[in-house]
């Protein structure tokens, strides 16, 4: 390969952008000609500063939650969801008692799985985000207020160090059309959410478990609060750290 | 756990890219199989397209609403999405939203004036100084940069950023692939030069 043709060539061979049979004629130049090699040379110390060196521009946490909130949702919200906000949020606005009969009967029948897939699904975020708490402390009585200065309710907030469970911290998150508090603790490694959002239903309910995309729920109602606790720890370690959280 | 399989790995897809999304304002993940395919596929790309909007508007509140904009787009048009690499596609795509922004702001107008013709572009003899370019620090490289033409900042960043071959890089800024190669030698001559500039000031 000739000099100049080889010297042409030089940006695409340290890109290595050239084919092997190329690559080879223009090494075996390149390797005789100090010509040729120095400029490769400084092409190469200029690959490498702008690789290492050059500032990186990452995008704001807040970029992606605002490019999803301004996606359009296509596809209208299948009718159980749908009934389900209605039965739990908007009795009120049913009309009239049959209405709020049938709705009531509607959400018994279709289990609230929306919000299940909700809590499933702000759990994954809130730790793929960097954002598991907005209020980083393990003191109950920090914690507590904080909540419920934003939010109109008191959940149950207590630090289960000595049993194992610690509290992290708490966040505010949406859970189904919910403003829900998130009360986040640990087990061992493992990140337990825990919401509790207003319960359009004042009766308590006992806990009940089952697991969904590999994470374990456990939802109830006390005090006119729903609770739902999510994780990938065991069920049985779960559902224990519901029992704490109940007796707390 | 054995049955996470799927919400691991959709984890990882995000968490892979550095995208940080935090959990207020969105109502949800994707429900419905278009906004999730769209989720999963653009979501990985959002440092990548955002680097590059960054370097071209030079400003992050710019680069915000130019990836925005880009990303409303490829939702829009996604099923004309038919080739193997999304990246290079999205890409695509946050160019066109920033060649639009230009034509819609003033300011913007100056930054992607054609590169200055009267630059000398014969090699300078490699000098000693050039040798030592990859010891500039971080802060000057950024600054040199930015002092670069659009279309040299938009080669480089597209080059050794995202690491796109000569022909993507065509595909993307829809120059001949005959010049990628030419192109992208102007674009390192002409920050080595300012590079030099730069050194020998007191």
């Amino acid at each position: 390969m000739n000099h100049d043709r080889t010297k042409r060539l030089l940006p695409a061979y340290a890109d290595r952008q050239t084919g092997p049979v190329r690559r080879f004629f223009l090494g075996r130049h390149i390797a005789r000609c100090p010509s040729c090699l120095a400029e490769l040379e400084v092409i190469q110390a200029m690959r490498s500063a702008l690789r290492t060196n050059l500032p990186v521009h990452r995008a704001p946490p807040a970029l992606a939650m605002r490019i999803a909130s301004a996606l359009p949702r296509e596809a209208p919200p299948p009718a159980s969801r749908r009934s389900f906000r209605f039965g739990f949020t908007g009795a009120a606005m049913a009309g009239s008692l049959a209405g709020v009969a049938l709705t009531l009967a509607v959400t018994r029948a279709t289990p609230p799985d929306a919000m299940v897939a909700d809590v499933v699904a702000d759990h994954v975020r809130s730790m793929m985000a960097d954002h598991l708490t907005d209020i980083p402390t393990s003191d109950q009585h920090t914690v507590k207020p904080w909540l419920s200065a934003r939010l109109d309710l008191s959940p149950v907030v207590k630090d289960f160090v000595a049993e194992g469970y610690p509290l992290v911290g708490g966040r505010l998150d949406y859970v189904d059309g919910h403003r829900a508090a998130a009360i986040v603790y640990r087990r061992d490694k493992h990140v337990i959410n825990l919401f509790a959002f207003l319960s359009g239903d004042a009766t308590d309910a006992a806990p009940r478990q089952e697991s969904r995309d590999g994470f374990n729920v456990v939802r109830w109602r006390a005090g006119g609060l729903t609770y739902v606790a999510v994780s990938d720890v065991e069920a049985s370690q779960l559902l224990a750290f519901v029992r704490l959280v109940e007796n707390g | 756990m054995g049955t996470c399989a799927g919400v691991t790995n959709l984890t990882k897809e995000f968490s892979s890219a550095g995208t940080t999304t935090a959990s207020h304002g969105m109502q949800q993940l994707a429900t419905d199989p278009r906004n999730r395919r769209f989720e999963l596929l653009a979501m990985p790309h959002l440092d990548a397209a955002f680097g590059l909007a960054r370097w071209l508007t030079g400003n992050t509140a710019d680069a915000e609403d130019v990836v925005q904009d880009a990303y409303l787009r490829a939702f829009r048009y996604l099923d004309t999405f038919r080739g193997d690499n999304f990246r290079v596609w999205l890409l695509t795509i946050v160019r066109n939203s920033f060649l639009d922004w230009l034509k819609d702001t003033r300011s913007g107008q100056r930054l992607f004036q054609p590169a200055p013709a009267d630059l000398d572009w014969t090699d300078p003899n490699p000098s000693p100084e050039a040798m030592l370019l990859d010891r500039v620090d971080s802060e000057t490289l950024g600054i040199l940069m930015a002092q670069l033409p659009a279309e040299y900042r938009e080669i480089l960043i597209l080059r050794e950023i995202e690491d796109l071959s000569y022909k993507d890089i065509a595909t993307v800024t829809g120059i001949p692939a005959g010049t990628v190669m030419s192109r992208l030698s102007r674009a390192r001559l002409a920050l080595r030069k300012a590079w030099i500039n730069n050194e020998k000031r007191p």
